[in-house]
């Protein structure tokens, strides 16, 4: 059971952090970044590159693990920069700028697929593990360093993030952009310098998460699509936007697919999470944000 | 020099002119009061200044710079940078943020600039203005009653470093004592070489204590408000 308990934090520790940067992108400039899975590879492929250079200088230890990792976020950071040029700039104060920004991310996310595969070739890349080889034993259970250093990790910079919005002036602006864009705009807030800030951040987040899950799976072109579906299914049960909601269904949706994958078979974990998103949505419009937060819009 | 001064001013939203070639000038110090009916033209107006209107032709000058001209699209693009010239809108319908405290709802109208560092006295200024404020400083601002929220949203514009100050419809949909307040407390303020403009549907409300007001009628400006109360004097400039 504690295997179980340990597996779900992991999942949940890399799958939020894609959500979150999804959820902030949505309530902020209302895009729904379909490219997400587009800038998750993007640092993947930076991390991978800049490993690749690392080990060639004779670099090995921390350096190595904190350049991977620093490296994949700002790869990713850059990615969103660029999707936000493409998709959000041009599109921003256009009629229907929702529909236009999602199919514009949609075509970033399918050509960005095949501009890797003409990059990288189609072979999986492996990136060095970040947090060394190892277990710890607690009790009657154990977990790996890689296990209990994404768990950390992630924490240290969801922490991070919400203390950033919460206390400086640039997170109070972005938090004043997600409740009310006129007000916003009236204050001299700009929602397009505040929106590329959100592409960053979201894009960090989403590059974090990429090393994170590249210790266990491989960098690939496509392998952005399977972090992108579980990271929308987590933003919409949190209920797009709010963060309290999307850590809840980032613990909740981690829970099921470990449960799901210990008990029944790996290949349900799907199903599981779409009926419960399902359902969530049906009881619970506003996802579980609705629940954990009183006043929202 | 003139705080604002424009000159032939068109807006409207896609194929709607809601605004008819105005023109206005107000000079530092001075008070105005803009009186009409709903769907008038009073909030596109002020929209105008600050560039939140679908589109827009027309010289705004102001303290001599050119913050207006044609524009067809980008609504509200302008707005962050006109705003942070010193002009403070109080939008109307509030905008305030509603999952901020109302300390930070307060804050965030000192975003602009320098502003920020002394926002703590700017805040405890406002509160002399609107005391009722000050118990609710940690209290969520999606929690208020209207015309705690309306406080918040004409505190926030106060908040700022600005030399001209647009309030819509301070007194919409709160009660009539309420109202009295909050506008009775809106212009004791101290302007100093700023300058106000007030949208107000009450003409009553904000009678004999502006220094001038002028009626909107179909998107234009009339003197015949200021006329009717006999003792106005029609605000400078006004061509009709």
């Amino acid at each position: 059971m504690i295997e179980v308990v340990i597996s779900a934090l992991v999942l949940a520790s890399m799958y939020g952090l894609i959500a979150i940067g999804i959820s902030l992108t949505w309530a902020s400039i209302g895009m729904l970044n379909l490219a997400q899975g587009f800038i998750f590879t993007a640092g993947g492929y930076t991390a991978w590159l800049y490993a690749q250079y690392a080990e060639g200088w004779g670099l090995e230890g921390v350096g190595l693990s904190a350049g991977v990792l620093i490296f994949g976020m700002l790869g990713s950071a850059l990615a969103g920069l660029f999707v936000g040029a493409i998709a959000f700039l041009p599109l921003q104060d256009r009629d229907n700028f929702r529909t236009r920004s999602l199919i514009a991310t949609l075509a970033i996310s399918l050509i960005g697929t095949q501009i890797w595969l003409i990059l990288f070739g189609p072979q999986n890349k492996p990136l060095p593990p970040v947090f060394g080889e190892g277990r710890i034993e607690i009790g009657p259970a154990g977990m790996s360093y890689q296990q209990l250093g994404t768990i950390i990790v992630a924490s240290v910079m969801l922490a991070l993030v919400i203390l950033w919005m919460r206390s400086s002036r640039r997170g109070l602006q972005m938090r004043a952009m997600m409740m009310d864009p006129l007000g916003a705009a009236v204050v001299g807030v700009s929602v397009r310098s505040t929106g590329m800030r959100v592409l960053a951040i979201s894009g960090a987040l989403t590059g974090l998460s990429s090393v994170l899950l590249a210790q266990v799976f491989f960098v690939s072109p496509t392998s952005g699509v399977q972090p992108l579906t579980t990271g929308l299914i987590i933003s919409l049960a949190g209920g797009l936007g709010s963060i309290p909601g999307t850590v809840a269904a980032a613990g909740l949706i981690g829970l099921a697919e470990a449960l799901t994958a210990r008990y029944l078979q790996q290949s349900l974990v799907p199903f599981v999470l779409f009926a419960i998103v399902v359902l969530i949505l049906i009881f619970r419009p506003r996802g579980l944000g609705g629940l954990l937060e009183d006043v929202r819009e | 020099m003139a705080i604002l001064e424009i000159e032939g001013l068109s807006a409207g939203y896609g194929p709607v002119r809601v605004l008819h070639d105005l023109s206005l000038t107000i000079e530092p110090g001075e008070r105005l009061g803009l009186v009409g009916l709903n769907g008038h033209g009073k909030t596109t107006f002020l929209s105008a200044i600050v560039g939140l209107t679908g589109w827009q032709d027309g010289s705004v000058l102001f303290r001599g710079e050119q913050i207006g001209g044609r524009r067809t699209h980008g609504m509200g693009r302008k707005t962050p940078q006109i705003v942070r010239r010193g002009i403070a809108l109080a939008p109307q319908g509030d905008a305030i943020f509603p999952g901020l405290s109302v300390r930070e709802n307060l804050d965030s109208g000192a975003y602009t600039g320098a502003t920020w560092r002394s926002r703590r006295k700017r805040r405890e200024r406002i509160l002399e203005v609107f005391p009722p404020l000050a118990p609710l400083l940690g209290q969520t601002a999606g929690t208020l009653s209207g015309g705690e929220r309306r406080m918040v949203s004409v505190g926030r514009a106060l908040m700022s470093d600005a030399s001209l100050y647009l309030v819509d419809e301070p007194s919409l949909g709160l009660a009539p004592k309420i109202s009295l307040n909050l506008v009775a407390a809106l212009l004791e303020i101290d302007l100093g070489d700023g300058a106000m403009i007030i949208a107000e549907q009450n003409l009553p409300l904000i009678e004999g204590r502006v220094d001038s007001v002028l009626g909107m009628h179909a998107g234009d400006l009339k003197l015949d408000v200021g006329e009717a109360l006999g003792d106005v004097p029609p605000a400078a400039g006004v061509h009709l």
